[in-house]
C-alpha cells in the first residue's frame, strides 16, 4: 500500500533524527492518541499533556521501533502508559475524591440526574478498572481487532476477550437504569 | 432451542468469529429472543460510546504539532537503522532456509544419481552429470554435516539476536 510505504519512509527518516518527518507522524496520529488518552483520563487538560508526553516518548524510543507491528498500535501502547502515568501523578497531588475514577461502583443517582447521555457514558467508562477501560477504548473508539489489542497492550488474546466482556457488562449495569434504549 | 450463545455475543458483535461460529450464533439468534436482546444491548452500548464526543477545547492540530516539536530532545536515543539493513535483516532467515533447501536438494539428487549409476541405470549420460569425487570422506563430511551445521548455527544466532532485540524493545516501551 503506498500510504503504508510513505508512513514507513517517515518513520525511517524520523528514526534518523528528521524532526519534520516526525512532525508529520504526529499530525497523522494526533487525533487517535488524543482520543485514547482523553478516554483513559476523562480530563481534557490532562489528556493534552499526556498526549504530548506520549509523542515525546515515542520520539525517544523511535530507534527501537520495528515495523513488525503497525506504528499506530505501538503509539497507542505508549499513549495508554502515558495516560496511566498522568493519572497516577494527578492522584498523588489531587484529593482522591476529586478524581473521576475514584468510585468504581454504581454511578450515584444524583450525579446522573440532569446530565447528558454522553456524560453518563464517559463517567461510566472512567469508573471501570484501567485495564478493562484500555481494552474497551481501543476496541470501541479506535476499532482495533482483538489481536491488535493483545499486541498493543501485550496481553493474551483470552485476556482481551475477558476484559472486554467484563467492561461491557459493567457499563451496561451502570447505564441500564439511566439511559433510554438499554433494557 | 439450542444452547444460549452469551459467551460468543461480544465476539459476534465485534466481527471476531469464524464463518462457522458466526452461522451458529445467527442460527441461535433467529430463535432466541433473550440472546437477541443481549446483542441489542451491546449494539446500543457501542453506539452510545461512539456518540460521546471529545471536548472542543483541545489545541488545534498545527499548534499541537508545534508544541510537541518544541519539546523534543535534540536527537532520538541510540543509532538509527538504515532501511536496506533492516530489509536484509528481515530476509536473513529466508536466505538461510533457501541455502539449506538448495544444499539438501543438490545432495539428494547427487546421491540418487550415484545410486542409479551404480545400478547401471541412466547409462553414460547420468555418469557425466555427476561431480568428480576429489575429497573423499572429508568432502562428504563438509557437505553433509559442516555446511548444514553452519547454516543452522547462523539461523540460531539470528533467532537469538531477534529475540533479545524484541525483549529490549518491549522493555523500553
Amino acid at each position: 500500500m503506498p500510504e503504508d510505504n510513505t508512513e514507513l519512509d517517515l518513520i525511517i527518516q524520523a528514526q534518523q533524527g528528521d524532526r519534520q518527518a516526525f512532525g508529520e507522524l504526529v499530525r497523522r496520529h494526533r487525533a487517535g492518541v488524543v482520543n485514547v488518552v482523553y478516554r483513559m483520563s476523562g480530563d481534557a487538560n490532562l489528556a493534552e499533556d499526556a498526549a504530548q508526553e506520549a509523542f515525546i516518548r515515542a520520539w525517544q524510543h523511535l530507534p527501537s521501533y520495528r515495523p513488525r507491528s503497525p506504528f499506530r498500535n505501538w503509539l497507542y501502547r505508549i499513549a495508554n502508559n502515558a495516560a496511566l502515568d498522568a493519572l497516577r501523578r494527578e492522584k498523588e497531588t489531587v484529593n482522591i475524591d476529586d478524581l473521576p475514577l475514584a468510585d468504581p461502583g454504581e454511578l450515584p443517582e444524583a450525579t446522573l440526574e440532569g446530565k447528558q447521555q454522553a456524560e453518563f457514558v464517559q463517567e461510566a467508562v472512567l469508573a471501570l478498572p484501567p485495564a478493562s477501560r484500555a481494552v474497551l477504548i481501543l476496541r470501541e473508539y479506535e476499532g482495533l481487532s482483538y489481536k491488535e489489542i493483545a499486541e498493543t497492550l501485550d496481553i493474551p488474546l483470552g485476556t482481551v476477550m475477558s476484559r472486554l466482556n467484563y467492561a461491557r457488562k459493567r457499563m451496561l449495569e451502570m447505564l441500564t437504569p439511566h439511559l433510554e434504549g438499554v433494557r | 432451542m439450542s444452547e444460549h450463545v452469551t459467551d460468543w455475543l461480544n465476539a459476534y458483535h465485534d466481527g471476531e468469529l469464524t464463518e462457522r461460529q458466526r452461522k451458529r450464533v445467527e442460527a441461535h439468534l433467529a430463535e432466541c429472543a433473550s440472546c437477541r436482546a443481549e446483542l441489542e444491548q451491546l449494539r446500543f452500548l457501542s453506539a452510545a460510546l461512539r456518540e460521546s464526543p471529545l471536548p472542543s477545547d483541545f489545541l488545534p492540530p498545527e499548534l499541537f504539532v508545534a508544541q510537541v516539536g518544541l519539546q523534543l530532545p535534540r536527537r532520538p536515543e541510540g543509532p538509527a537503522p538504515r532501511k536496506a539493513l533492516w530489509v536484509a535483516w528481515r530476509l536473513t532467515p529466508l536466505v538461510l532456509l533457501g541455502a539449506l533447501v538448495f544444499l539438501q536438494t543438490v545432495l539428494l539428487v547427487t546421491g540418487l544419481t550415484r545410486v542409479a549409476v551404480g545400478l547401471g541405470l541412466g547409462g553414460e549420460t547420468a555418469a557425466t552429470l555427476l561431480p568428480v569425487r576429489t575429497g573423499g570422506l572429508w568432502q562428504a563430511v563438509q557437505l553433509n554435516l559442516i555446511l548444514p551445521g553452519v547454516i543452522a548455527l547462523l539461523y540460531l544466532s539470528w533467532l537469538a539476536s531477534w529475540w533479545s532485540r524484541r525483549q529490549q524493545q518491549e522493555n523500553r516501551s
